[in-house]
């Protein structure tokens, strides 16, 4: 028998249970005789939000097992048997209806059958909202009373609502755990039909809160699948009438588990035999992530002791990455290689420490999760250092495989361990990076031999290759750019374009920082930026960029180039570290940053040109940036690139050097270049510049004049 | 579409001379293009590029200078319709209203109160700066003499209503040195009251039945040389004022018209006469759309407190923000022996923080950090306000002498600061106060308790 | 030549909203022009103006407002008097108490008193929160509930609770949401956009993109209200295209220029006329700037931003 058979079969019965039921009412009170739930205004809601017609009388039911009979198609398709199970829901629908009949009252303590809508209303908004976060439908008995108990109490503490059909009821009760809608654990009813009253708690939350239209049974479907994150745990043995209620629940989006040996769908009809497990693997299955409020460490957790220092005679140990191996890093793993919040400790722990000894420390934060992408592990791995410093009396500087740990003795006499540190690393990254973190487990090692391994052999490794992709990422190796405007505050029409080649002009916001921000929070300032319909590859101009840039200014600006000073140049806000200018006289562009005060050959000091070139303006020749697109060799390439440098102050000129000479050396074939580059101590007048140019056979003078 | 530096530059003569005050060329087009220099202060341009670039550089909206000395003030010269465009040039300027129609206690009593709002906010003088003296139509009083008696008070720039070519004159004659503006000209007389003002070299207001005539006035005056001209918005109705002063405000700028580039007068004494409320109302709706001049029938400290800081919001640089001065405030009597809580001198940070920490009604001493005038988080990422800066702050104030509590509250938002600042002021509590100022009351309360 | 005045009207407009409903019922918005440009293109509905009360009563009020709820003894006849003002067009009733940093009143009791306050008055009603987000969460939701039919505005869902009070207002009781942001039009534009993502109708959500006293940083309100306008129209962004509601009492009847007594400040002259001044010039100005409702306090200063209004239509 293939599971297409026990559906159709369990579906067959339910059908044929129903007509009888329904007949024999008929016969009883006629078919004019009213019939309903009560306290609701969509009447038999399940019936109603998948066909848009509402049933009324005895009657009506005749007509709606005809509709229900033409669901019931007998191929072995997918689709049909999701409708079979739909079909079996409906008909659950109409059998339950009927035991209210008369105005009667079918269920006892602690039962409550169908529910009424000021409840929907009441749950609806919590779920709308997160708070809560599932709902768990438990089928069936499970092996024994203490599993029973177990598992509602593990969804309870998630703030899960959980609701109960059948034997587990009683094995509730049994465990003496109280139930009732203000502990959110809810007991149907233990027919098997009952879990229809779950099935229209869903659908009429889409009826209310999701504005779906009744008799659109696609939009009812998408509604319940992406928002009403439920899902079924039924416990063996199944026979075909739960199976078929599953295909139901499936239609509907809501994966079933179950301990039973049966037929799996993946992501959809699961085997788990181990019920302890239920829990995590229905989270999994159903994409529930559970916020953690609380950190369970036995000292504060706060930014207000961030800036807290442990000075060496309160300290009870430290970790230091320059003297002996330390590591702090993150890597990427499949789910399936993740435990979550698993804390292993490697070594000896704080207590096992001499008091104020020097050790090693590596910790591995593993994550995994369906957004998650290695470009994001250097930024949830430089957050390490915030982290770490908000617990009480622990200090964290540097990063890498250069971090400092101090822990004060304070804290270690309030019990902090080396888990602790674990804890906060867990929470911390869970909830901050819930975007794409979906499963986090932590690794601590504290063991000398271990730590020099994951040291040499893991993270540095792992750093190098970060490093090389950074370095190879390029302008023309990503398919899109992204969008700034963290400063529009204070400078309203100013629009950043970020690039990899060409970081925010506050030198804050790399292309990998602006994509994690865009993942992270996706209505946020920075925007995808796609780059396909080009206009001028000599200036970087997009047609995209340019719908982008006037969209983000309010329209306040029309065009860009990414690569220009003169035409279409980048607006600047005012939070640049650098703004560079064009000399006419030696037909090459100064470069001054924000902490240098004096005057540039431009006749112009930082402030002036500021005050001139900021504001979301274009102002052709002049331009804001971040000292990191100095060495850039997209630096104006459209002009001749870095070449055309002349002077910058002489302290910056220290800071690039390195970098702009290995370009120029790349690019010209120059060696030294920082060698011909004017500074302050040169020159602060485009004369003398130019004199000291001249003499240094500066390659600007030479070339095609800028204007 | 102003011209940018660049294009200045190119017209240039490129000789750095240094005559105009500016170091290089480059530094002066920039200057020009930015509308901080005229392109006259460059002897060297020829006369092709004067002639391409005058038309070009000119502003759309005229920039008129009254009054003279300490009183001198410019009206006008606005670039753009919105503030966080550009800075807006020339504040409003608020004129109190006398007449001649008025018995002479009355006019007393006016007079008297002119005087009576002046006071400094964030380093601005509020007061009314100007008085509108009115030639009515029922005078019970010798205008002139009433001219006389308002130019008497000293430092304000009078505003002659009056239509009267002759009466104008002879009330010039009194005053015209202290560079009035005569309201007067309209379709009927602006030949006369151009000759007038023109004489006496003051700045002539028009006015008309509606936009049309006052467009075609202003026209026919330009026609005459006559290009130190006001606008009077007129007193039929606010409607209509409203939409004149925003229509050539918009014509202006927008679509470059500068026959509607000239300041505004908006008399919300006529407007709202005898409706103290309505004039509050309206002074506040001129200031935020285009008037540059309004004028109430008196100034005093209920319209005047809400209203100049009205003006000293909207007449900022959107870029720049304002500033107080750093220092020790003492709040809720806060003396020597109460705590102190420290923040940067953003006004806005200090107008919240401050108001918080009075509500909370604890004595203390809110000391205002020098951090540019930025927020704490900015400047805390600028390095303006860091452990060493503040540090640096309270030894040249002399905090420590001044103050004998050694607790300070930080702003939780640069906790981070915490360690090296207790290395830095040895014998200080550095206390981590909340992230926002709204959660002061409660974090005080708390200490408290 | 006469002058030749170019239209300023748009293609886009604000969104049109009605607020309360019955023969009381205000619409607002609906304009394709910049605050109160009639002469672009004509404006069909005149902002409004409503009158604010809380669960305080007269408690904390100063004695210039006090006199005008004489025998009052319930804040439910103040809601009756207070809609009897010349010019008020709408209620609002602010649950001020329930900050659990003040008074820290419970939802029920407020909750009650709302409900008496529904069923008393038949103009619109606006409820706003006592700003403490999670307290707001919670007391909104409920509030939601409790004036269900009323087509009621919630002021406010704010990031932090968007989603209980969006929830609650917009998807399950059919209010309209208020939605608060800190003068930032980015702000603005996201809590808009999660709003209609949470599935709460575009159309039925009113913005407060913050407000000040004039004096205190308002450069910052109207710039943002000037820039969402212009994003409004001139762009004809439908996620900033929601009419705003701007409650003006609450900043105003807080600073020492409204505030201050004669007694410690007499050169400032009568604490009334201070009072009526700022609510009056910090109302006008945000008009200017956009807004399509205030929020006023003083009965003066309603009479007389009312008529504001009505010369400028």
């Amino acid at each position: 028998m293939t599971l297409f058979d026990v559906v159709f079969n369990g579906n067959d019965t339910v059908y044929g249970l129903t007509e009888n039921a329904v007949d024999a009412a008929i016969a009883q009170h006629g078919a004019d005789k009213a019939v309903g739930f009560p306290h609701t205004a969509y009447s038999l809601p399940c019936y109603y939000a998948v066909t848009g017609t509402k049933i009324e009388k005895l009657g009506d039911m005749k007509d709606a097992l005809a509709v229900i009979k033409s669901l019931m198609t007998r191929e072995k398709r997918l689709n049909d048997a999701f409708m079979s199970g739909v079909a079996t829901a409906l008909c659950a629908e109409l059998i339950e209806a009927l035991k209210y009949i008369d105005g009667a009252t079918p269920y006892e303590e602690p039962c409550y059958g169908h529910l009424a809508d000021a409840v929907i209303r009441e749950l609806g908004v919590p779920l709308v909202t997160g708070d809560i976060p599932g709902v768990a439908v438990i089928l069936g008995s499970a092996p024994s009373t203490e599993e029973a108990a177990a598992l509602v109490k593990s969804y309870q503490a998630q703030g899960i609502l959980v609701t109960l059909v059948g034997g587990i009821i009683d094995q509730v009760a049994e465990a003496g755990m109280k139930t009732g809608a203000n502990v959110r654990v809810i007991p149907l009813g233990k027919d098997v039909t009952s879990v229809i009253h779950v099935v229209s708690v869903a659908v009429r939350a889409a009826l209310i809160f999701g504005n779906v239209a009744p008799g659109d049974a696609a939009a009812l479907m998408e509604y319940t699948f992406k928002r009403v994150p439920a899902f079924v745990n039924a416990f063996a043995p199944l026979d075909p009438v739960i199976v078929a209620c599953g295909a139901g629940a499936i239609a509907l989006g809501f994966p079933v588990i179950t301990n039973e040996e049966t037929f799996r769908v993946p992501k959809s009809l699961i085997v788990q035999k181990d019920v302890s497990k239920f829990n995590a693997t229905s989270l999994e299955a159903r994409d529930i992530k559970i916020k953690i409020t609380n950190i369970d460490i036995p000292v504060a957790f706060a930014s207000a002791f961030e800036g807290e220092i442990i000075r060496r005679g309160d300290m009870q140990v430290e970790f230091d990455g320059s003297r002996v191996d330390c590591c702090e890093l993150v890597q990427t793993k499949e789910a399936s290689e993740i435990e979550d919040h698993k804390i292993t400790i490697v070594g000896p722990d704080v207590d096992e420490m001499e008091l104020g000894s020097k050790n090693c420390i590596a910790y591995v934060v593993e994550v995994a999760g369906k957004n998650m992408q290695s470009d994001f592990e250097p930024v949830i791995e430089r957050k390490f250092h915030n982290y770490i410093n908000c617990i009480e009396g622990v200090y964290h500087t540097g990063q890498r495989d250069m971090q400092r740990i101090r822990i004060s003795k304070d804290a270690f006499a309030a019990g902090f361990r080396l888990k602790h540190i674990g804890e906060v690393l867990y929470a911390s990254v869970k909830n901050e990076f819930e975007a794409v973190v979906d499963k986090c487990q932590v690794t601590i090692y504290t063991d000398p031999e271990q730590c020099k391994h994951m040291r040499h052999e893991v993270a540095i490794p792992t750093f190098d290759k970060r490093d090389a992709r950074l370095l190879s990422l390029t302008d023309e190796s990503v398919d899109v750019y992204y969008s700034c405007i963290l400063c529009q505050a204070f400078s309203p029409s100013h629009v950043c374009v970020v690039t990899p080649e060409r970081l925010g002009l506050c030198g804050a916001v790399s292309w990998l920082d602006a994509k994690a921000t865009n993942q992270l929070d996706p209505n946020g300032p920075c925007q995808v930026i796609t780059k396909e319909r080009l206009v001028d590859d000599r200036i970087g101009e997009y047609e995209d960029v340019n719908e982008a840039v006037k969209k983000f200014s309010q329209g306040a600006l029309e065009e860009v180039s990414l690569y220009s000073i003169m035409e279409k140049p980048m607006t600047s806000c005012g939070c640049f570290e650098c703004i560079c200018g064009i000399e006419p006289f030696s037909n090459g562009v100064c470069i001054t940053n924000r902490e240098y005060a004096g005057m540039t050959p431009l006749g112009m000091t930082f402030p002036e040109l500021a005050s001139m070139t900021g504001g979301g303006v274009q102002t052709p020749g002049f331009m804001g940036h971040g000292k990191h697109f100095i060495a850039s060799k997209k630096f104006m390439k459209a002009e001749g690139g870095i070449e055309r440098i002349v002077w910058m102050p002489k302290a910056l000129k220290e800071q690039v050097a390195d970098r702009l000479n290995a370009t120029a050396k790349e690019l010209y074939g120059i060696d030294n270049f920082t060698d011909m580059i004017g500074d302050e101590t040169i020159a602060e007048d485009p004369e003398t510049l130019l004199a000291f140019l001249t003499e240094k056979n500066h390659p600007a003078l030479s070339m095609e004049p800028m204007m | 579409m102003a011209l940018k530096g660049l294009d200045i530059f190119k017209l240039s003569p490129k000789k750095n001379c240094k005559e105009c005050g500016c170091p290089t060329c480059m530094a002066f087009s920039m200057k020009v293009a930015s509308g901080a220099m005229e392109l006259s202060k460059c002897p060297y341009f020829s006369e092709d590029a004067l002639a391409s670039l005058s038309e070009a550089t000119a502003p759309p909206m005229k920039t008129i200078k009254v009054g003279t000395g300490d009183a001198e003030m410019s009206l006008g010269g606005e670039t753009v319709l919105f503030r966080h465009e550009k800075t807006f040039v020339s504040k409003t300027r608020y004129a109190v209203a006398v007449c001649d129609c008025m018995d002479d206690a009355a006019i007393e009593e006016r007079l008297s109160g002119a005087a009576k709002v002046d006071y400094e906010r964030i380093g601005e003088r509020m007061y009314a700066e100007m008085i509108y003296v009115n030639h009515g139509e029922e005078a019970k009083t010798d205008y002139v003499e009433l001219v006389k008696k308002a130019a008497a008070v000293e430092g304000r720039v009078l505003i002659l209503g009056v239509k009267d070519a002759e009466l104008a004159k002879a009330a010039l004659a009194v005053c015209k040195d202290s560079k009035p503006i005569l309201n007067g000209a309209d379709a009927s007389n602006y030949e006369a009251m151009n000759a007038v003002a023109t004489e006496a070299g003051v700045v002539l207001g028009v006015s008309g039945k509606d936009a049309n005539e006052i467009y075609d006035t202003v026209a026919a005056l330009e026609k005459l040389g006559n290009k130190n001209l006001v606008i009077d918005c007129g007193t039929s109705s606010v409607k209509e004022a409203y939409a004149i002063a925003v229509q050539f405000r918009r014509a202006a700028i927008k679509d470059g018209d500068r026959t509607c580039g000239y300041p505004t007068i908006v008399n919300a004494a006529v407007l709202a006469h005898g409706d103290k409320h309505m004039q509050a109302a309206l002074a506040s709706l001129f200031t935020m759309k285009y008037g540059s001049i309004v004028v109430v029938e008196q100034m005093d400290y209920a319209t005047a407190l809400p209203l100049y800081g009205l003006r000293q919001n909207i007449f900022t640089d959107p870029q720049k923000p304002m500033k107080v001065e750093p220092g020790i405030y003492p709040i809720n009597g806060g003396d020597e022996n109460s705590i102190c809580l420290t923040t940067v001198d953003f006004a806005l940070t200090y107008f919240v923080v401050s108001g918080e920490l009075e509500r909370s009604g604890v004595p203390c001493n809110l000391i205002i950090n020098d951090a540019g005038g930025l927020s704490v988080l900015t400047s805390w990422a600028a390095g303006k306000f860091s452990s060493s800066s503040i540090a640096k702050f309270f030894e040249e104030q002399d905090i420590a002498g001044k103050i004998k509590n050694r607790k300070l509250v930080l702003p939780g938002k640069v906790a981070v600061l915490k360690g090296d600042l207790e290395a830095k002021m040895p014998g200080w509590e550095i206390i981590v106060g909340p992230k926002e100022a709204v959660q002061l009351v409660k974090f005080l309360k708390d200490m408290q308790g | 030549m006469p002058f030749n005045a170019k239209s300023g009207k748009f293609s886009a407009s604000i969104n049109t909203v009605e607020i309360g409903c019955g023969d009381k019922k205000i619409t607002i918005g609906g304009e394709n022009v910049l605050p109160f440009y009639t002469f672009d293109a004509p404006v069909e509905n005149a902002p409004k103006v409503g009158v604010e009360i809380t669960d305080f009563g007269l408690e904390n009020e100063p004695e210039c407002i006090k006199k005008y709820y004489e025998g009052c003894e319930t804040v439910v006849d103040m809601a009756k008097k207070a809609a009897s003002f010349e010019g008020v067009d709408f209620l609002s009733f602010r649950m001020e108490g329930g900050d659990p940093n003040g008074a820290n009143k419970s939802t029920d009791e407020l909750i009650a008193m709302l409900k008496e306050i529904a069923a008393a008055v038949d103009i619109p009603l606006v409820v706003c929160g006592c700003k403490h987000v999670e307290k707001d969460a919670e007391l909104l939701a409920k509030a939601a509930e409790a004036v269900e039919g009323k087509n009621a505005v919630i002021l406010a869902a704010r990031e932090e609770n968007y989603k209980n009070v969006g929830a609650a207002a917009g998807l399950a009781y059919k209010q309209l949401v208020g939605a608060e942001s800190s003068v930032d039009i980015n702000l603005a534009k996201q809590l808009n956009v999660l709003l209609t993502q949470l599935g709460v109708d575009g159309k039925s959500i009113l913005m407060n993109v913050g407000s000040a006293s004039a004096g205190y940083g308002f450069e910052y309100v109207v710039s943002t209200m000037d820039r969402v306008k212009a994003a409004a129209l001139s762009q004809g962004d439908t996620t900033l295209q929601m009419p705003i509601i701007t409650p003006v009492a609450s900043e105003t009847w807080g600073v020492k220029e409204a505030v201050a007594s004669e007694a410690d400040m007499p050169e400032w002259g009568n604490q009334e006329e201070r009072g009526i001044d700022m609510e009056v010039e910090t109302a006008a100005a945000v008009l200017a700037a956009g807004s399509n409702a205030v929020i006023l306090k003083h009965p003066e200063s309603i009479k007389t931003i009312s008529k504001m209004i009505k010369e400028l239509m």
